[in-house]
């Protein structure tokens, strides 16, 4: 218990430590608040420069960036009704309106403070939530590890509101992608053409920088023109008597924000669209109509996709399956630190899990203080024209790339991953699944190898185990659910039930 | 953003129409996808359902089933208008700024380690922010120095990344 109460405080001792957690608070503040710079793609630039690091000094920095990333995408969506990143999508409905009758200050303080609120309450899930979790992931077998991916990626495409079938090719792609090599278990050459060089496989922090900065990039050209609309940002912190007024409603939509954000494959975006959702069902009488400056209309989504932080770590550091991607990101990151996120992470390196634990409270009290101030400044800084933000974004993805190896040939993956990422995104297909594919394959390949060895190689074996136990059953009625769900049959039966 | 695609007019049955280019992308994608899926045979054909091929030839014939359902969907919804596609195409996918600042990143990509990260870098700043509409050469000048001087320093000394100094440069000092 003192050696884990040890852990949770070394990023509040460590001076160091201390600076690079408020760093990561503040970059992400401002780097999520920016629209087009999304928090996975400053997590995937960022973290490239960080594999020289101790790993303490990277998952510091990277808490930072989340948390911060995450709540200043509310910063644009309430100052020019432009969400800085997908979760704050919702914040924006009720958030520009209040802006426009001279309450943006206001509105951005109540969003501060109920984003701490869903950010204490996400952390305090994953520190109670995941040690009992890892005991029972332990439970898992191969072909539970096998189902879980492969509804995590269903679920990305399924939840986020495109096609699932898109879904679908763009995990099953990703997948491919990270096959590129020498397998592991025979060292047979796989998708490398005969080139020595393709045998390493390709990076996938290359990838990710290709597939969410360049060609995100690429896509805000052509939204080169959207002006900025200058808003009056005074009286920022808000009365006790208002925070008080909405507690009960921020606790119940970070509970929806924990539960969402924990599940494989879901974030913050759908987390805060949920929770608005609630809001706009649960509350009878809201300061305004909601839509036209309801402050419960800020509450809700903001509490949830803070929580949704908490509740994305706990798969990723229990069972080692990304929460969302910008947790994929970090699952990439910690292998490169030699670590390998998962049940046995949790057992053989506790103090790791107390570790990021504390680092992320810390961070959530950064976000209260940077959260409270400066906001005049950053009014300025969200207003940067494109013109002159967007070559710079280049360069820096350019240097994240190369950082990874100091070898230009993945700053040419990093290109080409960029412009095949710009045509899929214009033609409606997520790039989230794609990542998820790259992180989640080689367990997927693993997995799926070990089930059917332990089936003797008999097909109607290993579809039988799949019902062998209780957990598989489960796993598989939730992944079956998720695809009928996406059914032109199902969206009949719930319109006409 | 994403090419909407445009809603055709006529009550509930009626199918939004493809965006431009929608159809040829679909198809690549199936060729991409069918070359996968022989490649992915290739590793070890069908020799044992736990062979190092068999969990790529899954993926890629997931693949390669996706995409048929997206070539005949977009063949199904019937293009936005009957002519001037490659028009429609160039407006709405690759507008001409697009296609000068796809064409000035590939050359960046390609002067980095020729020139070095501040050259290349530098001539890439001023290049783009003059093409994407920043007309005030002195701010371009000032922004990138100023940016490319903070990038530097944070990135060769407080996360040590050793920045490509340019094959051309260290050439011309030998």
């Amino acid at each position: 218990m003192m050696q884990a109460l040890e852990f949770f405080l070394m990023s509040w001792t460590d001076p160091y430590l201390l600076f690079l957690t408020a760093a990561g608070t503040f970059a992400g503040i401002y780097i999520g608040a920016i629209p087009g710079l999304s928090v996975t793609m400053a997590v995937s630039i960022l973290i490239s420069f960080t594999f020289k690091w101790h790993v303490n000094e990277a998952l510091t920095l990277i808490s930072g960036i989340f948390l911060g990333g995450v709540y200043g995408g509310s910063r644009s969506a309430i100052l020019l009704n432009i969400p800085g990143a997908p979760a704050a999508i919702a914040t924006g409905l009720d958030g520009y309106p209040l802006a426009k009758r001279g309450e943006a200050g206001m509105a951005i303080g109540l969003t501060t403070v109920v984003s701490v609120i869903g950010g204490f309450v996400g952390i305090a899930a994953l520190a109670v939530a995941a040690p009992a979790l890892s005991e029972f992931a332990l439970k898992f077998a191969p072909r539970d590890y096998l189902m879980l991916a492969i509804w995590g990626i269903l679920l990305v495409g399924a939840l986020s509101g495109g096609s699932l079938v898109k879904g679908i090719f763009a995990g099953a792609l990703g997948v491919l992608i990270s096959m590129v090599g020498l397998d592991p278990m025979t060292a047979e050459h796989r998708f490398t053409f005969g080139h020595v060089q393709m045998t390493a496989g390709i990076s996938y922090v290359a990838a990710m920088i290709g597939f969410f900065g360049v060609a995100e990039v690429l896509v805000q050209l052509h939204e080169l023109k959207t002006r900025a609309v200058r808003q009056d940002v005074s009286r920022i912190v808000p009365s006790w008597a208002r925070v008080r007024k909405h507690l009960p409603l921020s606790m119940r939509t970070s509970a929806i924000g924990v539960v969402v954000g924990a599940l494989p494959g879901a974030g913050g975006d759908i987390a805060a669209l949920m929770a608005y959702d609630h809001a706009k069902r649960s509350v009878k009488n809201p300061t305004r109509p909601f839509g036209q400056g309801a402050e419960e209309g800020l509450v809700a989504p903001e509490s949830a996709n803070n929580a949704a932080v908490g509740g994305a770590y706990i798969p990723m550091m229990t069972l080692g399956i990304p929460g969302d991607a910008v947790t994929a990101v970090i699952i990439g990151a910690l292998y490169i630190h030699g670590l390998k996120p998962g049940p046995m992470l949790m057992i053989e390196t506790p103090h790791l899990f107390w570790f990021i634990v504390g680092s992320l409270v810390l961070a959530n009290c950064f976000l209260l203080i940077f959260g409270l101030t400066g906001i005049k400044l950053f009014a300025k800084i969200v207003e940067t024209p494109k013109p002159i933000l967007l070559p710079l974004i280049l360069v820096l993805c350019a240097v994240g790339a190369y950082a990874v190896n100091n070898n230009p040939v993945d700053v040419y993956w990093m290109l080409g991953f960029g412009i095949f990422g710009y045509f899929l995104k214009m033609y409606g297909f997520q790039v989230g699944p794609v990542i998820l594919g790259m992180i989640l394959g080689p367990l997927m390949d693993k997995s799926y190898r070990q089930a059917m060895i332990s089936a003797e190689g008999k097909p109607a074996q290993f579809a039988a185990e799949f019902l062998s136990s209780p957990l598989s059953a489960v796993i598989l009625a939730a992944l079956l659910l998720t695809i009928l769900s996406q059914t032109a049959w199902w969206r009949r039966w719930r319109g006409t039930a | 953003m994403s090419v909407e695609p445009a809603a055709q007019e006529g009550g509930e049955t009626a199918r939004p129409k493809r965006p431009p280019g929608e159809l040829t992308f679909c198809a690549l994608l199936l060729l991409l996808s069918l070359f996968l899926l022989w490649q992915a045979y290739g590793i070890s054909g069908f020799e044992s359902l736990t062979s190092a091929g068999m969990f790529p030839m899954l993926a890629s014939a997931t693949m390669v089933v996706t995409a048929a359902v997206f070539v005949r969907q977009s063949l199904r919804r019937g293009p936005a208008q009957s002519d001037g596609h490659w028009q429609a195409f160039v407006a709405q996918v690759t507008p001409p700024i697009w296609l000068g600042s796809a064409l000035a990143v590939c050359l960046y990509m390609l002067a980095l380690p020729r020139l070095g990260f501040l050259g290349a870098s530098f001539l890439f700043l001023l290049l783009s922010m003059r093409l994407l509409g920043s007309h005030r050469w002195l701010l371009n000048v000032g922004v990138s120095a100023a940016s490319l001087a903070a990038i530097y320093g944070v990135f060769q000394t407080i996360f040590s990344v050793v920045l490509p100094k340019g094959s051309w440069l260290q050439n011309l000092f030998r």
